[in-house]
């Protein structure tokens, strides 16, 4: 089996890995860098920024630790950048490395496929070859999404990718787009200094989450004096010397030094040869591919953000596997019920299943849990009593339909929910499993068991 | 303690009015059932606020609780030395730790409340 995977991200990587595993012959075409977005431009890098982001929150708060502070925390940009840089190279060569272990040939150009079974690869140096191959898996990925209204400069009206390559922390910030991205960098310059204030078009912040998670989300971005405007659109921009002027749909005028703009994603779907091939696109411009990851042209498979579904790496890379899977004569599908999604803003958002209103628009009747971590011991001793978790349980079974976590280390609480929504688990389940004590896992614990108004650290009702 | 020159309302907020001015807080009672305050969402001045309706939260060690309006109006003032002590309001609740000042729709409203001794009672009743 020769297999050809069009892009290297975590789609594309971990397919091409899975391949060689079970044995393809595999060729891997990528017109970037390994690791694609997540690695070079998303989630790695920022996480990066994040962890010096709370190392100077924290430093500002050693007093309540009863540590003191003999001269000055100063965020070096530079170093940080520098830092960062550093994690994802490593990661690179991982990667690479895997790719050589596995001997996986990794063809550094961009790909066009010629037909169902060619793709004309062009290299960095201009010159082109063929590649043929048994079957394709198209991880393309996606990109920042422009809007006409304020086009990136690469200087002054950034992108998420331009945001990691500024050389200073910005004095002021406007972000446009409360979403994932503009939270996580909202929180990330806040920490390091910068005046920030974010526009939204929808009523609230991390507007696909639970409404009590971004309710508890805003409160926290007050709390650090970050500025979120909701339920308008910024409209005009001007860039003056002073400063980039943006423009309201109340004709409310701000100037910030820099602006993010961080509203959507676009999917790698153009230049690949996919309507030359006759490949099938949504109406979003998504490749539109089947539950077992199959384009409408046989042999021809998609994965990851360029089909469109959740744009996560971990779903990316779960597709992957599972069209490698496919590709080697396999029937795989995916159950994206139990997706756990991550956000690192500060404090962290996790989530997991349905959000009550989604329960509600399906009719299903709920009951829900709710606990705040200021009610665990071990929240106060970390010295992080802000968040909150929320069960939500089917009335009638009780099953666990959805868990949603903002508070310390929510990221890597979501794995025991994940398991309980997709083996269907009960409040009972979590409710009655013994957990450590004292930790921040807890929360789940009493929050399963709030669903039945018995949960010991709420008071009576 | 609670001072006889306020009214009470049974969500454990007091006004305190001089005409169309009511300067509104929490009691000495709500103060102390929630412990350490660590942090206060102040409402926001020019906003129309509704008795009984949210205007803003309070976060302790403990918990977080809604600010619970005792009276229609406006916001016409608001406490910023609160934004960054909010321990002021378990220290002098009825005083210093006052939250926000409200331009009252009906300046006789806040006769309604419940008077100091009401309230005390109130919360004797609410203990039990």
């Amino acid at each position: 089996m020769r297999l050809s995977i069009l892009g290297a991200g975590p789609g594309g990587y971990v397919a091409a890995i899975k391949a060689a595993q079970l044995g393809a012959q595999i060729t891997v075409v990528e017109g970037s860098e390994v690791g694609g977005t997540c690695l070079n431009w998303g989630c790695i890098p920022t996480k990066a920024l994040v962890a010096s982001a709370e190392i100077i929150s924290r430093t500002r708060k050693l007093e309540d630790y009863g540590i003191e502070l003999k001269g000055e925390i100063v965020p070096n940009f530079s170093k940080i950048i520098a830092r960062k840089n550093k994690i994802v190279n490593t990661q690179i060569k991982g990667i690479r490395n895997l790719f050589k272990g596995w001997g996986i040939t990794l063809k550094e150009g961009r790909g066009l496929l010629t037909s169902p079974q060619e793709i004309m690869i062009t290299l960095r140096d201009g010159s082109k070859e063929k590649n043929a191959a048994d079957k394709i898996i198209i991880a393309t990925g996606s990109r920042p999404l422009q809007i006409p209204e304020l086009p990136f400069d690469g200087n002054r009206i950034l992108s998420s990718d331009d945001a990691l390559m500024l050389k200073e922390i910005p004095k002021s910030l406007l972000i446009v787009g409360a979403g994932v991205i503009g939270c996580e960098f909202a929180c990330i310059f806040r920490a390091l200094g910068s005046e920030v204030t974010i526009v939204e078009m929808l009523p609230r912040a991390v507007a696909t989450e639970d409404f009590e998670i971004s309710e508890l989300l805003e409160r926290e971005l007050k709390k650090k004096k970050i500025k979120l405007l909701t339920n308008i659109k910024a409209e005009k921009v001007d860039l003056k010397d002073d400063g980039v002027h943006i423009f309201l749909a109340d004709s409310k005028e701000i100037v910030a030094e820099k602006v993010i703009v961080s509203v959507g994603r676009l999917f790698n779907s153009d230049g690949i040869g996919i309507e030359e091939v006759g490949i099938q696109k949504g109406v979003r411009g998504e490749i539109a591919v089947n539950d077992k990851m199959e384009t409408n042209i046989p042999g021809i498979y998609a994965v990851g953000d360029v089909i469109g579904g959740l744009m996560l790496a971990h779903v990316a890379s779960t597709e992957g596997i599972a069209a490698v899977k496919n590709v080697m004569g396999g029937d795989e599908r995916i159950d994206y019920t139990s997706v756990p999604s991550a956000i690192f803003t500060s404090p962290e958002i996790a989530s997991v299943g349905l959000r009550e209103h989604q329960a509600s628009e399906k009719g299903i009747k709920v009951r829900t849990g709710h606990l705040e971590f200021r009610a665990l011991a071990k929240a106060h001793t970390i010295g992080e009593i802000e968040g909150l978790i929320k069960i939500v349980a089917d009335e009638q079974s009780d099953k666990i339909l959805g868990v949603h976590i903002i508070g310390p280390h929510a990221s890597d609480l979501i794995h025991e929910a994940a398991l309980a929504v997709r083996k269907g688990l009960k409040t009972k389940d979590i409710a009655e499993t013994i957990h450590a004590h004292p930790t921040l896992s807890e929360v789940l614990m009493e929050a399963a068991a709030d669903v039945h108004n018995e949960a010991i650290h709420v008071p009576k009702r | 303690m609670n001072p006889d020159d306020l009214k009470y309302h049974k969500e454990h907020t007091w006004v305190k009015a001089s005409g169309r001015k009511a300067t509104i807080g929490i009691t000495d009672y709500a103060q102390d059932a929630l412990g350490d305050i660590v942090y206060i969402d102040l409402p926001e001045v020019d906003t129309d606020v509704e008795a009984n309706s949210e205007i803003g939260e309070i976060e302790s060690t403990k918990a977080t609780s809604s600010i619970i309006s005792p009276v229609n109006g406006r916001v016409i003032e608001v406490n910023e030395d609160l934004s960054e002590s909010p321990e002021i309001i378990n220290e002098d609740p009825y005083s210093k730790g006052w939250i926000a000042i409200i331009e009252l729709d009906d300046a006789s409203e806040p006769d309604d409340l419940m008077d100091s001794s009401e309230y005390l009672k109130y919360v004797e009743e609410e203990a039990k």
